[in-house]
């Protein structure tokens, strides 16, 4: 009998995992979500859960009791959670275990362990990893707090340890004025939190994200599948990423994936996941945290190192041994994935729902299309903005930059405004290009007029004028002593001709 | 005569679109050409339109635009994903807001006066019509010589002050142009 693989997610990560599914023979099952009842995931899977979801706060994906209670009824042997949703929490997988299904993913303990900041960073600390230097402990007065930020040097950044939403916090360019800072910001943590303690970090002004792949077993072999980018943001979340990075050197890629693959391997992590670091301008980096889920940007991983990420998710969750050789995992070309999200790139990234009238997605044997919809499809306000993925494989960083670009003009999608443009400005621009940019670009070199050029101007312009003037022609043409005989020959032969 | 014009005579394909920062551009769409912006016949390939999509090729590329949003003579147009706003105005409009320049004065009529004494043998233009720079409008007898009248920009006739036969003082005014040069 086939297994049955319940995918607890939506979008293009469901229909890229029902093909994952498939591939190893099993069937794919998903939600049909009552707030998005037409979803193109759907068309893909071999059967489909119908889930009450429509009067709940909360759609189908979040509701872990439900998911779990609808898999067993449906006789589900195992769970990929995707990205997002349930995908890193800890009582979802537990839930699942519990209930003797397969969860796709790390065990729930690491999840948890993972998932608390302050837990992650002593075990990686145990592992020899880098952390963005801080003081261990909160400092209560500004002499102290002075003598700790002058050894790890400027600028650095104060947080109040009972902080949050920015009261108490402060960075600290110089060491003249730590101390005046140190005053000010203790006593607005005082007066918020009742407690003037702060925590002193060192300050990355502008500074880069890399992480690694790693993919791990049962049987406690790990491998990394080297670094990606993803330095292009936009509040905070990604939306270009590339692999590998510009920024890292042979020696440092074998540096930090080993690094990586020793953490891996002293927490005993399976399944697919990421460490993150942050580097500084110097190209010193820190670890941040380990996502614990396959990754949106994934793709980019799988392009350049032709190992199919989500196949071995499912694999190792059935206990299978990694055949993957770290010595025989090697970096082939440059990839680049662009997020298409139905956000207004000319108004602060508003988002956009509505229908999608017609959408176009660019054809090449090096391009690499995940989406989650079509021509028709409605995005709706309960999900989030990332419709589809484009990702462009080249044979090295300007060779895909420009076949990137390429794909992105090729790219058209009438109903809404996406992130498409604003990808296409971020490729051609001399950071992109020199691979400098930072987590900072947006905020600090874009603007929104980055997005238009003078040929798409004057085509605007002509486009508009058509229209104005085929009405204002008919029109002119219902006067009597106004002879008019075509709205535009020129217009109506190239329609004939078509 | 092997000069071809771009404009032919039909000034109500004149159409002037303004952008909100000040971009202005001149499109005149013939009957049977391609289209001219600010006064150049651009190669543009119109490929395709359905409700309220265009798509054109020029310069090797594919451009798609879509109408997001009308009203009256205000129209955003979206090209390759990013919205371009205009509002749309044809020649005759135009002229009657005034055809206020960047620097905020009036544009000048352009008279065309005789250079030198002569009889009308023929007027090649009307009232009305577009005319480009250099465009012979009439035909003048001088001394059993016949010099074409040209145009000294490109414009619309106002008014032709004279007929066919006519005799004609010199510096007496035969015709009055708008020009829409800027």
């Amino acid at each position: 009998m086939k297994k049955r693989l319940l995918i607890a997610n939506r979008g293009e990560i469901a229909i890229r995992i029902t093909r994952a599914a498939h591939k190893q023979g099993m069937l794919a099952v998903v939600f049909q979500s009552e707030k998005e009842p037409d979803a193109l995931y759907l068309n893909f899977a071999d059967e489909i859960i119908q889930a009450s979801d429509a009067a709940n706060e909360k759609p189908i994906f979040l509701d872990a009791e439900l998911i779990v209670s609808l898999a067993l009824e449906h006789n589900v042997d195992l769970i990929h959670p995707g990205y997002g949703f349930l995908s890193e929490n800890p009582d979802f997988a537990q839930l699942c275990l519990d209930n003797g299904i397969n969860f796709i993913g790390p065990s729930p303990q690491l999840i948890r362990d993972m998932g608390l900041k302050t837990v992650a960073k002593s075990m990686a600390i145990k592992a020899g990893l880098p952390l963005v230097p801080g003081s261990d402990g909160a400092i209560n007065d500004a002499a102290a707090g002075k003598e700790f930020a002058d050894k790890i040097g400027y600028p650095v950044i104060l947080k109040a340890s009972a902080g949050g939403g920015g009261r108490g916090m402060r960075i600290v360019e110089k060491s003249e004025t730590i101390e005046r800072n140190f005053k000010s910001a203790s006593d607005e943590a005082l007066a918020a939190f009742s407690n003037g303690d702060m925590f002193i970090e060192k300050y990355l002004q502008n500074p880069k994200h890399l992480e690694f792949q790693i993919m791990g077993d049962k049987q406690g072999n790990v491998v990394h599948l080297g670094e990606r980018e993803c330095s292009l943001q936009r509040k905070h979340q990604k939306i270009i990423e590339e692999a590998p990075s510009a920024s890292v050197t042979p020696q440092m890629r074998k540096e930090m994936g080993e690094m990586a693959v020793r953490f891996a391997k002293a927490i005993g992590y399976y399944s697919a996941g990421t460490i993150e670091f942050i580097m500084d301008e110097d190209g010193s980096y820190y670890f941040m945290e380990m996502n614990t889920r396959i990754q949106v940007e994934h793709p980019v991983t799988e392009m350049v190192t032709g190992v199919d990420l989500v196949d071995w998710q499912i694999r190792v969750a059935l206990g299978e041994e990694l055949t993957l050789k770290q010595e025989d995992i090697k970096i082939n070309g440059w990839a680049i994935e662009c997020r298409v999200n139905t956000e207004d790139p000319q108004n602060r990234f508003s988002p956009q729902t509505g229908f999608i009238d017609k959408i176009y997605f660019p054809k090449k044997d090096f391009i690499r299309i995940e989406t989650g919809v079509q021509s028709g499809s409605v995005v709706t306000p309960y999900f989030d903005s990332m419709i589809a993925k484009i990702i462009v494989h080249g044979e090295n960083r300007p060779d895909v930059i420009e076949k990137t670009l390429a794909a992105l003009y090729d790219f058209s999608l009438i109903g809404l405004k996406t992130t498409v443009p604003f990808c296409r400005t971020v490729l051609q621009h001399p950071d992109f290009v020199d691979a400098t940019y930072t987590t900072r670009w947006v905020d600090s070199v874009y603007s929104p007029e980055m997005l238009e050029n003078e040929e798409d101007e004057m085509i605007a312009a002509l486009s508009a004028t058509i229209m104005y003037a085929s009405e204002y022609l008919q029109l002119s043409s219902d006067l009597p002593t106004y002879k008019n005989d075509a709205l535009n020959v020129w217009v109506l032969n190239k329609r004939l001709n078509y | 005569m092997g000069t071809t014009y771009v404009y032919k005579r039909d000034a109500s394909r004149l159409f002037i679109a303004l952008r909100e920062n000040g971009k202005r551009f001149k499109i005149y769409i013939p009957k049977d050409s391609k289209p001219v912006i600010d006064g150049v016949e651009q190669d543009i390939d119109f490929i395709e339109q359905e409700d309220f999509h265009y798509a054109f090729d020029w310069k090797g590329k594919r451009f798609h635009c879509e109408l997001v949003s009308r009203d009256q003579n205000k129209a955003v147009v979206k090209v390759n994903g990013v919205e371009y706003k205009f509002s749309l105005e044809s020649l005759f409009s135009y002229i009657r807001h005034g055809m206020i320049d960047k620097d905020g004065k009036q544009i000048d009529e352009n008279n065309i006066v005789a250079p030198m004494p002569g009889k009308i043998v023929d007027i090649f233009l009307s009232e009305g019509d577009l005319v480009n720079e250099g465009e012979p409008i009439l035909s003048l007898e001088a001394m059993k010589m016949q010099n074409e009248i040209s145009a000294n920009c490109n414009g619309v006739i106002r008014k032709i002050r004279v007929q066919t036969g006519q005799s004609v003082m010199k510096d007496e005014l035969l015709v009055e142009i708008s020009s829409i040069d800027e």
